[in-house]
């Protein structure tokens, strides 16, 4: 996009705009992360919505109350994880069907946060707001996008390089790889693997936690009945365009934040260069152009597909 | 071989295991107080039909499966298994039939898997050098060949300081000079100090290799610890072993009839795979009515490919297949290949429907879209009675049944379609002997009416049923032996190992191609 079609768009406005695509692609990141760790070891979890929700419930009340962000944090973490570990506990030790399990919990999500939640709608509470880094914040256009956010932005941006470095050179990456990937060698080399799920399971729903905490605490401060409006789904979407990759669900994320970013510049110009239906229906096309690509290719299947044993209960005797 | 004081480094007393019932008689007694001793410096071959319960025992030695009741001794103190991590613990290393390999992982990163560490190709190098294992540390396992993963399996287990090595039907993925060099591997770590175990139903092969044979029939130990006899040529009694393994008789296997053949029914010219470079290319052939003509080749020679290409799955890059001048393609003339593939559980059949649902699946019905289940159960009644399939009936579900039972069904639905060409591929892999004749005898007799293309890994199954024998070697048809020649079975395992015919073959033009 060239500054002329905006009319006037000047260095400030790319600035700020840049900032808010960064920012909105948080919660999005966060939560595609930990369904990349997730799956990377086997496990679908559809419930993401809910985690989301549960996360952003869990961390307003708790900053409501408290005032402390750590305890705030926390709580958001704390509501993900458990969340997942009841996913965790019927895909991993049941073995129920996990689509059946995890959309449950999405639905859980919304419901319950819907009725806990009432006594909270539009109640005053804990904001986390940005925290410039000092000199770096100056820089232009990217000194604002990279530089003067909120804490759990930088921890997005950061997550991808170190989820990505441990899954290639770690022993708990290779692990969590040969989880998903072919769950019976795993065990016949020593991994237990139904607790490698767990793990992986509930630091996914963690990760969901906190995405949901920025949205209620960073966002857009407060909490009302579903906050995350569907972006537990993008972040579904999201696993898959990457292919999988916590890199490429980066750079996917980013993507997402720029059409939020365009979309909210269209607002303020009053000019619709393209339909918002057309910017948010953007990261499912993109992820079915994505997939028709792969699959178009036999090279890009053996390498980008899913892990071979995603979804797939595991018992040690068959 | 020991001598007859040395203690036992493993012993196994009274080990029973059942399946499918937790109390009272009822489910599948797999193993019945089964006894056995290993020693180090002892390669011990197992034998048993498949269902004997080998695999069952062996799980119980490698800790997949804990046994219901009976002991095992470690070098005389007693050992309780809970897990195969807890086995490798204990030095007692498995080599599955179907290897635990993560195929999107690389060699290194699957060593490092096993035996604790980030992975590391330089350690795996070191590793694969010190116990004379050649491989790559940094392929990854989905682009090795058979023999190497299996050499990888080994080493996993090496690197885990494995005393005890059980290597489950570890000739059934490799060439003929694969299995020399296998052979040689084992005696070598068998020299080390370690106890190793061959599980096979294929008697010839125990002959060059063990030094102690048992058999498993039935989930009982009719024989136990024999040493070889010396006065033996193949150190058994090769007849007596395959009678108390099978219990009862085999129908014998007659040498393929020559039939004078008939018209040509597939034409293959030219034909070249996809991929670059191609996974095959320049297959030139004929098969005529009446004949059986078997491609044999190492796994991973590209046979897989050539397979799905001629039986229309898949479509070359160049090159034509056709089938009574008709081109066979995913779109056209399916209707004239009877297909038998090699995975019985995936490509041939659906698991969980049953015999009649997998039969209507297969072919196409008079009504469109719609089927008559009832013509299905009948069909599927037809086909279990014309190969004396062991089913509960039609309505059993595909995964129920054995794998020679399974296969058995397979075969006749494919046959009941009478198509003029029978694709068949890996036809007995996995079989037990019976069903392996039986197997056989339904392709021979499908042979009187039709074309038959055979593809195997077995040279031995390839000149039993074949009169002509395609060796397929790096994607090319290294050569085309006449399976009634007397050297046929050398020159056909020659070819498989890339070393050339060593003596005049028939050449391409006999083969009924050439350009």
């Amino acid at each position: 996009m060239s500054a002329d079609v905006f009319g006037g768009l000047d260095l400030q406005n790319l600035a700020s705009l840049g900032q808010i695509a960064v920012k909105s692609s948080t919660a999005v990141l966060l939560a595609a992360y930990g369904e990349i760790v997730a799956e990377r070891a086997g496990v679908l979890n559809l419930g993401l919505e809910g985690m989301l929700l549960l996360g952003a419930l869990a961390g307003f009340a708790a900053g409501a109350a408290t005032g402390d962000p750590l305890l705030a944090l926390g709580a958001a973490a704390c509501a993900g994880a458990l969340a997942a570990l009841l996913h965790a506990f019927f895909a991993v030790t049941l073995g129920v069907n996990q689509v059946l399990s995890g959309l449950a919990l999405s639905l859980l999500g919304a419901g319950l946060t819907g009725v806990l939640g009432r006594d909270l709608l539009g109640a005053p509470g804990l904001v986390l707001g940005s925290l410039p880094i000092a000199a770096l914040a100056d820089l232009p256009v990217l000194g604002q996008a990279l530089f003067n956010q909120p804490l759990l932005t930088y921890l997005a941006l950061l997550l991808a390089p170190v989820l990505s470095w441990a899954f290639a050179s770690t022993r708990l990456g290779l692990v969590v790889r040969a989880c998903g990937e072919n769950a019976s060698a795993a065990y016949a080399s020593g991994v237990p693997v139904r607790l490698v799920r767990f793990g992986c399971t509930c630091f996914g729903g963690a990760l969901a936690g906190l995405g949901g905490a920025f949205l209620s605490l960073s966002y857009t401060p407060g909490w009302k009945e579903g906050l995350s409006a569907g972006q537990g789904w993008i972040a579904i979407a999201m696993v898959i365009f990457a292919t999988w990759r916590p890199l490429r669900a980066l750079c996917g994320g980013l993507l997402f934040g720029a059409l939020t970013a365009a979309q909210f510049s269209f607002q303020t110009q009053g000019a619709e260069l393209v339909p918002v239906w057309g910017l948010r229906a953007a990261p499912y096309l993109l992820t079915i152009a994505v997939l028709t690509l792969v699959q178009a290719s036999a090279r890009l299947r053996r390498y980008s597909g899913p892990p071979a044993n995603l979804g797939r209960f595991f018992h040690p005797e068959g | 071989m020991r001598s007859s004081e040395t203690p036992p480094l493993l012993s196994c007393h009274g080990l029973s295991k059942r399946f499918g019932a937790s109390v009272g008689a009822g489910g599948v007694l797999a193993n019945d107080a089964v006894d056995l001793d290993l020693y180090a410096g002892c390669i011990h071959a197992l034998l048993g039909e498949n269902g004997a319960g080998k695999s069952t025992l062996m799980s119980m030695l490698s800790g997949w499966l804990t046994p219901d009741s009976g002991e095992m001794r470690l070098s005389g103190a007693p050992l309780v298994l809970r897990s195969p991590a807890a086995a490798l613990r204990a030095g007692i290393g498995m080599v599955h039939q179907r290897f635990s390999l993560v195929e999107a992982l690389s060699v290194a990163e699957n060593l490092a898997l096993a035996a604790g560490g980030a992975p590391d190709p330089k350690a795996a190098a070191e590793l694969a050098q010190r116990f004379g294992l050649a491989l790559d540390p940094r392929r990854r396992v989905a682009e090795l060949c058979m023999g190497e993963r299996q050499r990888l399996e080994i080493l996993k287990m090496l690197a885990l300081g494995a005393r005890i090595l059980i290597l489950d039907e570890p000739t059934s993925v490799l060439a003929p000079s694969e299995i020399g060099t296998l052979y040689a591997n084992l005696r070598r770590l068998a020299g080390e100090g370690r106890a190793v175990v061959l599980i096979t139903h294929k008697l010839p092969e125990i002959a060059g290799a063990a030094d102690e044979v048992s058999v498993l029939r039935r989930g009982r130990m009719v024989a136990r610890n024999l040493p070889r006899d010396p006065a033996l040529p193949d150190g058994w009694n090769m007849a007596a072993l395959s009678g108390l393994m099978v219990g009862r008789e085999l129908p014998g296997e007659s040498a393929a009839p020559r039939r004078k053949p008939g018209e040509a029914v597939l034409r293959v010219r030219g034909l070249c795979g996809q991929g670059q470079p191609p996974v095959f290319s320049d297959i030139d052939f004929e098969v005529a009515r009446g004949e059986t003509f078997a491609i044999v080749g190492v796994a991973g020679n590209g046979q897989e490919a050539l397979t799905a290409t001629l039986g229309g799955m898949e479509r070359p890059a160049s090159g034509s297949v056709e089938v009574l001048g008709r081109p066979i393609g995913p779109r056209t003339g399916r209707d004239l290949v009877a297909y038998v593939p090699e995975d019985r559980h995936g490509a041939a059949t659906v698991p969980d429907l049953t015999l009649a649902e997998n039969l209507l699946l297969s072919t196409t019905g008079s009504r469109g879209a719609f089927f008559s289940r009832r013509a299905g159960a009948r069909a599927a009644a037809a086909a279990i009675k014309a190969l004396d399939v062991t089913a509960s009936g039609p309505e059993a579900l595909a995964r129920e049944l054995s794998g020679g039972n399974l296969q058995k069904f397979i075969l006749a639905r494919e046959l009941a379609k009478a198509a003029p060409l029978l694709l068949v591929e890996q036809p007995t892999q996995g079989l037990d002997v019976l069903a392996v004749s039986e197997v056989h005898a339904a392709i021979r007799h499908a042979a009187e009416s039709a074309a038959v293309l055979l593809v195997t890994g077995d040279p031995l199954e390839a000149l039993a049923l074949a009169g002509r024998v395609a060796v397929l070697f790096r994607g090319r048809i290294a050569g085309v032996v006449d399976a009634t020649a007397p050297d046929a079975f050398d020159r056909v395992g020659r070819l498989m190992a890339g070393l050339g015919a060593g003596g005049p073959d028939m050449g391409l033009a006999a083969a009924g191609g050439g350009h």
